[in-house]
């Protein structure tokens, strides 16, 4: 799943640390999120939704173009 | 120049930054993890009635004092579960993954060997399953897949 942690982190001047202090989970996790290595759990989703002020979905993007009701 | 600068202004960030509790739990529970490991290595290597001081106590099959062997397996049981229970409490989301499919790794990796050596002992193919040595196998196994997934 792509996302725009990496943008959103550094437009706000923060350090992967920072960010991994401000969401209480290691820096290692920051890093595996922005990389697309791992996919966070909906509670951290939203943790991450809620700090940095907008939905999901304008962070994370599963390439989802809408259902096929042919 | 402005590198070396922002550099600079990141590690005085970092450096104030107080250490969260969940950091701090997990750092406890470790500690503890290593400690028991230090304790029951020293003491088997002391505690050792071979006398034989030439190789390391822990990695081979000499026989083991009483005292040590009851006293150890206490102070594994109590401390593992204590250091156990402060880590699942301390970890976040990705390391717990991490730790799931190492454990699914590490229990694969027994359920594979354990019964084909036994069968294969029965059969007099192979000398007695040794449990210590599925046991390190299966650690090893749950070590390699535990840090590829945390630090890859």
């Amino acid at each position: 799943m792509n996302n725009k942690l990496k943008v959103l982190r550094a437009m706000r001047n923060w350090s992967q640390a920072e960010l991994a202090d401000r969401l209480d989970v290691s820096r290692q996790a920051v890093n595996a999120i922005e990389t697309g290595k791992y996919d966070p759990s909906l509670p951290l989703a939203f943790k991450l939704a809620r700090l940095f002020e907008m939905p999901i979905e304008e962070i994370f993007d599963d390439g989802f173009e809408g259902f096929n009701n042919d | 120049m402005t590198d070396l600068k922002d550099s600079t202004m990141t590690e005085r960030r970092n450096a104030k930054r107080p250490m969260s509790p969940r950091r701090k739990r997990y750092l406890t529970a470790t500690g503890i993890a290593a400690l028991i490991g230090c304790i029951m290595g020293a003491w088997m290597q002391i505690d050792n009635p071979s006398g034989s001081s030439a190789s390391l106590a822990p990695l081979s099959n000499s026989p083991l004092t009483p005292s040590f062997a009851v006293g150890a397996s206490i102070l594994w049981v109590i401390g593992l579960i204590v250091a156990l229970s402060i880590y699942h409490r301390a970890v976040d989301d990705h390391e717990e993954r991490a730790y799931l499919w190492a454990a699914l790794a590490a229990w694969y990796t027994f359920a594979l060997s354990a019964p084909v050596w036994w069968m294969l002992h029965r059969a007099g193919l192979a000398p007695p399953a040794d449990a210590i040595l599925l046991f390190a196998g299966a650690l090893v196994l749950n070590c390699i897949v535990w840090l590829w997934l945390k630090y890859r």
